[in-house]
């Protein structure tokens, strides 16, 4: 029988075996699923384990997640304070970085794998892996040098450090940064996990102008992802658009997988790629909040037919989906992309 | 000589190159510019200008509404100091971030515009409940109530723009307060503001000057309607 992972790697050489892989990144909905509230939810690690499988089982998608919630990096660093919601993802509340002496202070963890913050990571993805390795992607996310500064110090201040703070205490950062991402591939990667999501939105120019990211996200991506190479990696500009900068980040970085914004053209995106890596197609689910199953299934239809209209390296996929998407929009989008997503051609 | 001016300070904002644009004006007033013509003859029309831009279709970054914003705000500061006379204030806005919301930079984006257009602005901070967006927006004569939410559910959740569009409307206000609102989730689904009942909403900071401005002139048009 044909599983997640052989339709991915199906994928990555331009082929589709059954259907293309369809990406559904459910998160705080796992609480639902456990009738836990989401705080509880995201307490264990078995929670998340126990409602990643339940969920893909359900719906019948591609993948399963690692990720609890993006603040959790900034747990590892340190911080405090987390702000749940009821009825959305937990955020950041405390920053660790108040002002430019913090940076100089601030103490990349040493071993991250023996860190008490990652310990309910481990044991989720020591789950995942267990029940569902090699049949199913298991996803990582990691937020990428760049951009990690937007939850250690808030994204006002990062932005004030990057456009007019002193140069040498903005490196700093970077590099105290970078150095943490390198340990938590390495984690990640030592854990279990086959798709290490990186993260930039300080990697698309819908946040900084190009010159900057020539300048400054490039380099401190080549140098995030030197040790661990590329195996696995995903380009996420965080649901930014990604279409101005793929080619750059193809040829400089060489990353084999891309994960465009919903507002990107998607043939533009697999035209610009043109199979030199895998590309996602990927939905506006804020969207799936409103739309009725049958927009859903249109707006899934193009989307796959418009990628596919280029070639088969592709995917489906969607960004982080809002908690409260009426689960029947989830299904019929999942269907549709199966539905669409079939070869024509064999 | 003030065309030369606008030209290389507008060049100088969208190159995000506050060093330069804050020369070009030092250099103008040592020449003789008066601050006034800065703020009213240089920094508006810039704005002006890019709100015509975006409305056209050109394509900006966060980074250049950032830099944009904290320009205009610095320098028209710096100018007001040695104004002849202070200026006229052209309207009241509180703004803050939704209930539950701990994001910043929109709103900050927001009020620099609105500070160089001689627009007075509250900042209520983060998490803001629905009940205090009304109260402040008495207490300091506002027109408008500004709600920025980044994520989906302090956008569309109960607790946040939807019940300060039920408190105006409760207490009879909905003629003398709009509503507008602006965060990730807005630009994402153009028709959402509509759902949570804001009067109006912006895509980004620049954008979010002109919104703003017409809201207030529209409530200044009703109040000398009703009185
Ligand atoms: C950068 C980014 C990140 C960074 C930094 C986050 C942070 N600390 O703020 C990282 C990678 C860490 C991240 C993490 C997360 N993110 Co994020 N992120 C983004 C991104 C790319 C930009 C958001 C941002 O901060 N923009 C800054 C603001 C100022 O920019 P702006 O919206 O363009 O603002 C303009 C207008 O909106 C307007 N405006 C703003 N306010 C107001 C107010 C008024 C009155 C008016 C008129 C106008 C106005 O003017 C502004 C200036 O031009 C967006 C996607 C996108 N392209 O927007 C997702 C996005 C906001 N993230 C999202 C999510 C879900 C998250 C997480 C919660 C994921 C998770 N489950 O953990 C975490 C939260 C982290 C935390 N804080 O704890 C979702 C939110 C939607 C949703 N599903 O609810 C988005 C929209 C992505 C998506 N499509 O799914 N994220």
């Amino acid at each position: 029988m044909t599983t997640s992972m052989d339709r991915l790697a199906a994928a990555a050489n331009g082929k589709i075996i059954d259907h293309i892989p369809v990406f559904c990144n459910l998160l705080d909905q796992g609480a639902r699923e456990l009738g836990l509230s989401i705080e509880d939810y995201f307490s264990k690690g078995e929670h998340v384990a126990e409602a990643q499988i339940k969920m893909q089982k359900k719906f019948g998608h591609d993948n399963v997640w690692s990720l609890f919630y993006v603040g959790k990096e900034a747990e590892l660093f340190g911080c405090k304070k987390i702000c749940y919601a009821t009825d959305g993802p937990p955020n950041v509340e405390d920053y660790i970085i108040q002002n430019y002496a913090d940076i100089e202070c601030l103490q990349v963890p040493d071993d991250l794998s023996a860190h008490p913050k990652f310990a309910e990571t481990a044991k989720c993805l020591q789950i995942l892996k267990r029940e569902v390795g090699g049949k199913v992607p298991i996803c990582a996310y990691l937020t990428a040098s760049m951009s990690l500064p937007a939850i250690l110090m808030g994204m006002e201040n990062w932005m004030e450090l990057l456009m007019i703070g002193p140069v040498e205490v903005r490196d700093l950062l970077l590099e105290k940064c970078s150095d943490f991402f390198r340990k938590e591939i390495e984690a990640y990667r030592n854990a279990g996990a086959d798709i290490l999501v990186y993260a930039d939105p300080y990697g698309s120019t819908d946040i900084i102008p190009m010159k900057l990211f020539k300048d400054l996200s490039l380099k401190w991506m080549k140098r995030d992802l030197e040790p661990g190479g590329l195996n696995g990696v995903v380009y996420y500009v965080g649901g930014a658009r990604l279409n101005s900068v793929a080619d750059e980040v193809i040829r400089e970085v060489g990353i084999h997988a891309y994960y465009p914004g919903p507002l990107d053209d998607v043939t533009e995106s697999m035209r610009i790629i043109n199979g030199r890596a895998l590309c996602a197609g990927v939905i506006n689910d804020i969207k799936l909040l409103d739309w009725t199953p049958g927009q859903v299934r249109e707006e899934v239809r193009r989307i796959v037919q418009g990628g596919l209209q280029v070639n088969n390296k592709f995917f489906f996929g969607t960004v982080v989906m809002p908690y409260g998407i009426p689960e029947e929009n989830i299904k019929a989008m999942i269907l549709a992309a199966k539905e669409f997503g079939r070869t024509t051609d064999g | 000589m003030l065309d030369d001016v606008i030209k290389a300070y507008n060049e100088a904002v969208l190159d995000t190159d506050r060093t330069r644009a804050l020369q070009i004006v030092s250099d103008a007033v040592a020449q003789g510019v008066s601050p006034e013509d800065i703020v009213f003859n240089v920094v508006i029309p810039g704005l002006d200008l890019m709100v015509k831009a975006l409305s056209e279709g050109f394509d900006t970054n966060l980074a250049q509404h950032f830099m944009t914003s904290q320009i205009a705000a610095n320098v028209t500061e710096k100018m007001l100091e040695s104004f002849q006379s202070p200026p006229e204030i052209i309207g009241h806005v509180v703004i803050g971030s939704a209930v539950g919301d701990l994001h910043t930079l929109g709103k900050r984006i927001v009020i620099g515009c609105l500070k160089a257009q001689m627009i007075e602005v509250i900042d209520l901070g983060v998490n803001v409940p629905a009940e205090r967006f009304v109260s402040e927006a008495l207490a300091h004569n506002a027109q408008v109530i500004g709600v920025s939410a980044m994520m989906v559910h302090t956008a569309r959740g109960e607790n946040g723009a939807i019940k300060v569009r039920r408190l105006l409307q409760e207490q009879g206000l909905e003629h003398k307060i709009k509503l507008v609102v602006g965060g990730a989730p807005f630009r994402y689904d153009p028709e959402l503001y509509k759902v949570v009942q804001a009067d109006a909403w912006a895509e980004n900071g620049v954008s979010a000057l002109k919104v703003i401005m017409d809201c207030i002139q529209e409530v200044k048009n009703n109040d000398h309607e009703h009185g």
